[in-house]
């Protein structure tokens, strides 16, 4: 029987507010004005009325070469992720939904699979992102349709850099792990350039107690004689993800900025057997390989009062995924042979127009047009001949949208956003949006804001199409959010600054699109519940000066979402109704906290997921339980800097307590890991 | 110099106060979790007379199989016995299970293993691994019994007394990618085979010389194959679906005869129907099958039914079998596929006599 003992969560929780409000008290404290850096009173943009967002910042993106976008949302906001494994697919639950009601762009391209839905976080490096913003629900309609539970904004932007840079990162870690990073930059007054590459590479055979099954020792006549728990290695995990980033961007000074990024992506990856698998790993091979190339090409026109721009992209996907086992003569047959390829083509042209400072009008339409071909298996077909079960599909998404933001005086603003979308043939009803904020007290610039839109996902091209079991009789699904919440920040300059947000949201959700068995033995999608996801979303970052050379920061989140199935019963002894929904955790909470000391900096990251059901009644089982479990990292730094050289040398912890720890069921996850990374930025002289 | 060391006392003082509570939250994220785990629970039912297992086969690749002891008389059900009893997992998803000679042998699909247990104590006795995808297993003899797959074009002979594969039956105009054998009958020397997934075969295999010696075609997609009192092979089709390269039909239910291995009855079902489970009584005179409602029908009979033997009930019926001792019919419903399934069990004259809840996703049953 398993037993999980967690102790002091509450404790925890307090004391993790405790250093905030140690330094409320500390006004009199005459520390040195060491960060003028430190921001206290943000200015609201009219383009941000009202709007609940989270914001990476560069120190968290680039923290270490190894991390993946899963990473860092992982361990610095509200949202959960549900891993399947070190280096393997990731995916998110935003505000309780599921990971294709997150919406994720790049450089305003849409990324999410045109097939799936959803987005693997964990093939998005986090050194490839210089800014990403996290939409809170409602918030997502400034910039997308369907992200009924919000949408991630990942951009690049120009290094800013004059002349010649160079940056290489070389990282060693447990299990045989490689990570390389180098950054070759270049501008000028106009151009500024950047290539970027990233090579990860481990055979992951990282150790683990397998509690799920026995080993046995037999006698001569095969009778058990004693039986242990296997320590195991993880199975068939191993990984080679090359990724390369180039972008050109030129600025004429005169209001027109043209931008260039390309990205490709070659990625190798064998996907873990599960605790539970009794096959011989050297028999079997379960390997997905990806190419993915996306690139962008834009243009601003800014002037003094409007600003306009277009963009245009292309992405083409290729996705093989191999099952296949020994026959026993070394040959390996296939047992699973899809092909995927995916054909994606971009245009947006969007406007800005300010009239004075009080009111500001935009207005954007996107089009990503996909072709999808998916070939799942080949078959003989009744008359002997060879056929392919898959199917081929083209689709357009159109969405358009216009906005009116209005500030009357400066604590008040208001916006109203009206989006429609054209999916394939069918036009969504409108999606209106309305957004408002005020300041309550200028002292500690204290803002209300609240919020509330309509939205809508249509199904996915595999929920439609997919052979065997694609629906095309599928609805969209539908929902109404409501967010309300306020902000604060207070501080003194170049001393501290603590700002924090508390957010509640309502969202209702009908037609939620769920996939299940049919009696003809495989899965088909059906519009089947109806979910109320309602909930508390807390936020606080904290930046003191502590002297001349000791500066710390701090960052919380802390999310309460229940996630709750409030559909019709399947059947009379259906006991889902009412309930969460699986692999929800109803608490999620992060904190990070950076000291730093001279050209030393120590960074504690530190997150906490509240026991996942696995059922959708919500029973808890043996065999179909996932505990709550906390996740401590550390990583200590230190940068030396040479005329000829800024060198930096870092050691991270990952699973500092060598947690045993499941975030899906069946997926075994790394205890204690470490890694070195020792970097180099050579000074050229420009 | 005095003044000096003053402020930097001070300066320590103020720092202390932030550094403390934060020490203090990173002392106390030591707390962390402990898995305790490895008790290992008695059961004896050797005393209970009949008994019924219930393989749930739990959610694909979560390994969230369980398997269920349901007593009819005393109308108590035990879940999750395996692990109990073992202080392990059974696997991710059980497709079916038999009994021989007090051994029940769990096939777990998608854990390329068949288990062996006491059926009293449900206690592990040995297992046999490294199947392709397992499916159904039959025996032979004591020690010799056949294992259908899916994604191979071979059944595997495995001695279930060294635990151990031993051979292999290779499957003609079969490729690994569309590679299915499916549930198993022996009449005399020969063992049948229905080929389900975009198949259309009954085979016939000599258990002698382990070789495919004839092959039978039907409809699309043969669901299920049992054997009557009259040594009549029953399989139902599922007709395939829609858009299927393999072609899309209206469903069958066959009946075969086991000596000439001919076609004696076709009794097509409506296009568009799902017909699944065939199932036989205990004297072996009445079939069963699930099309949405439930079905009885003698085997001797011309046509089938007007009327279900229960009717449909909002809900998809995912398993089915029927008491050889009472006749009492059991029928388990998947409900939503992520919960706990329910087994509903009714007299052979309809009336509903228990209802229970057992593991996700109840597909086959065995009886003890």
């Amino acid at each position: 029987m398993i037993m999980i003992k967690m102790k002091k969560l509450h404790i925890i929780l307090l004391l993790a507010l405790m250093p905030f409000v140690a330094v409320s008290q500390e006004d009199d404290i005459k520390w040195y004005l060491s960060l003028p850096e430190i921001p206290i009173y943000a200015e609201r943009p009219i383009k941000e009325i009202g709007v609940q967002q989270t914001k990476f910042d560069s120190i968290v993106l680039c923290e270490n070469i190894a991390l993946s976008v899963a990473d860092v949302l992982t361990f610095n906001s509200s949202i959960f992720v549900k891993n399947y494994g070190r280096a393997t697919l990731s995916t998110v639950a935003f505000r309780g939904t599921s990971a294709s009601h997150t919406q994720v762009s790049w450089n305003g391209m849409k990324i999410n699979s045109p097939m799936l839905g959803m987005t693997d976080f964990s093939m998005i490096p986090s050194y490839f992102i210089d800014d990403a913003v996290l939409l809170h629900g409602t918030s997502s309609v400034n910039e997308t349709g369907g992200g009924l539970g919000g949408s991630v904004r990942l951009s690049t932007k120009p290094a800013k850099n004059d002349g010649l840079g160079l940056q290489y990162i070389q990282g060693i870690g447990s299990f045989k792990t490689f990570d390389e990073f180098l950054r070759l930059t270049y501008g000028n007054d106009h151009w500024q350039t950047s290539t970027r590459v990233v090579y990860s590479s481990s055979p992951n055979d990282f150790e683990y107690r397998n509690h799920d099954k026995k080993e046995n020792i037999y006698d001569e006549d095969m009778n058990i004689i004693g039986q242990y728990y296997p320590i195991e290695r993880n199975r068939s995990g191993a990984f080679k993800d090359f990724h390369f980033l180039q972008e050109a961007y030129y600025d004429t000074k005169k209001g027109d900025r043209f931008g260039f990024n390309a990205w490709y992506i070659n990625s190798n990856r064998e996907l873990a057997m599960l605790t539970v698998d009794y096959g011989d790993e050297t028999e079997f091979e379960n390997r997905q390989k990806e190419n993915t190339f996306r690139s962008v090409m834009s243009w601003d026109h800014l002037k003094e009062n409007w600003k306009m721009g277009a963009k245009a992209g292309y992405i083409h996907t290729k996705m093989n995924y191999d099952y296949k086992r020994d026959l026993g003569n070394g040959v390996m047959a296939h047992m699973i042979q899809s092909r995927s390829k995916i054909n994606t083509f971009y245009g947006n042209i969007e406007g800005e127009y300010y009239i004075g400072k009080k009111w500001l009008f935009t207005a954007s339409v996107n089009a990503h047009q996909h072709f999808v071909e998916s070939r799942d298996k080949s078959i003989i077909q009744q008359d002997g001949n060879q056929a392919t079960v898959g199917y081929r599909k083209g689709r357009v998404e159109l969405t358009n949208s216009v906005s009116a933001k209005w500030r009357p005086i400066d604590r008040l603003g208001m916006s109203v956003v009206v989006r429609e979308e054209l999916v394939g043939t069918e036009w969504s009803p409108v999606i209106p949006a309305f957004f408002i904020d005020g300041v309550i007290s200028k002292r500690g610039d204290v803002v209300a804001k609240a919020s509330v839109s309509r939205n809508y996902r249509f199904p996915t091209l595999n929920d439609l199409y997919f052979m065997p079991g694609g629906n095309p009789d599928l609805k969209k699904e539908s929902g109404w959010t409501y967010d309300a919440g306020f902000s604060f920040a207070v501080g003194k300059e170049g001393l501290y600054s603590l700002s924090g947000s508390a957010n509640w949201f309502e969202s209702y959700i009908h037609d939620w699109i769920i996939w299940l068995p049919t009696t003809k033995g495989f899965f088909s999608p059906d519009n089947i519940k109806d979910v109320h996801a309602y909930g508390i979303e807390l936020k606080g970052d904290l930046d003191v000066a502590l002297s001349k050379d000791w500066n710390l920061s701090l960052d919380g989140t802390l999310s309460w979402t229940p996630s709750i199935n409030e559909g019709e019963p399947r059947s009379p002894a259906d006991q889902s109704v009412g309930k969460q929904l699986p692999y929800v955790p109803e608490v999620s909470s992060s904190v990070t906290g950076r000291l730093s000391w001279k050209t030393w900096s120590f960074l504690y990251k530190w997150c906490y997921y509240s026991e996942r059901f696995t059922m959708s009644s919500n029973d808890v089982t043996l065999t179909g339980k996932l505990p709550e479990y906390f996740m401590s990292n550390i990583a200590l730094e230190k940068t030396m800097s040479y005329k000829w050289a800024d060198i930096s040398i870092k050691g991270a912890v990952n699973n500092l307590f060598n947690e045993e720890y499941l975030s899906v069921l069946s997926r075994p996850m790394p205890g204690i890991n470490f890694e070195v990374f020792l970097g180099i930025t050579p000074k050229f002289r420009n | 110099m005095i003044k000096s060391l003053k402020l930097k006392v001070e300066r320590l003082k103020s720092l202390s106060k932030i550094l403390l509570p934060l020490v203090f939250c990173l002392l106390s994220l030591l707390s962390c979790m402990e898995w305790d785990y490895g008790l290992e629970e008695e059961f004896n039912t050797s005393t209970s007379g009949d008994g019924l297992f219930i393989c749930n086969e739990g959610n694909f690749q979560y390994g969230n199989a369980t398997l269920s002891y349901y007593n009819p008389e005393t109308k108590v059900v035990e879940n999750e016995v395996f692990y109990r009893a073992n202080a392990m997992k059974l696997g991710d998803v059980a497709q079916s299970m038999i009994i021989r000679d007090g051994i029940g042998w769990v096939v777990v699909n998608n854990s390329h293993v068949v288990f062996a247990i006491d059926i009293n104590t449900f206690k592990e006795v040995g297992r046999i691994t490294n199947f392709t995808s397992p499916r159904y297993m039959h025996f032979i003899s004591d020690e010799k019994a056949y294992v259908t797959q899916i994604w191979d074009n071979r059944i595997f002979i495995v001695n279930p007394k060294r635990y151990e594969i031993t051979g292999y039956i290779d499957i003609p105009d079969m490729t690994m990618e569309s590679g299915s054998t499916e549930q198993m009958v022996q009449y005399g020397k020969y063992v049948y085979v229905n080929c389900w997934s975009y198949q259309n075969r009954i085979l016939k295999i000599d258990t002698e010389t382990d070789e495919v010696v004839d092959e039978l075609v039907v409809g699309i997609q043969p669901t299920s194959l049992v054997m009557d009192c009259n040594n009549k092979l029953w399989t139902v089709t599922d007709g395939g679906y829609e858009g299927s390269p393999y072609g899309h039909e209206a469903p069958s239910l066959y009946r075969i005869d086991a000596e000439t291995f001919t076609i004696e009855k076709q009794f097509e079902f409506k296009f568009g129907d799902a017909p699944s489970e065939v199932q036989l009584n205990g004297t072996k005179d009445k079939i069963y099958w699930i099309n949405d409602d439930i079905w009885e029908m003698d085997v001797t009979a011309d046509r089938v039914p007007v009327r279900p033997f229960l009717p449909y009930d909002g809900t998809i019926y995912y398993g089915l079998t029927v008491c050889p001792r009472t006749g009492d019919v059991y029928i388990a419903d998947a409900i939503d596929y992520v919960q706990q399934g329910m087994v509903y069990r009714y007299s052979k004259d309809r009336m509903l006599l228990d209802e229970f809840y057992v593991g996700i996703i109840p597909g086959a049953f065995c009886w003890k």
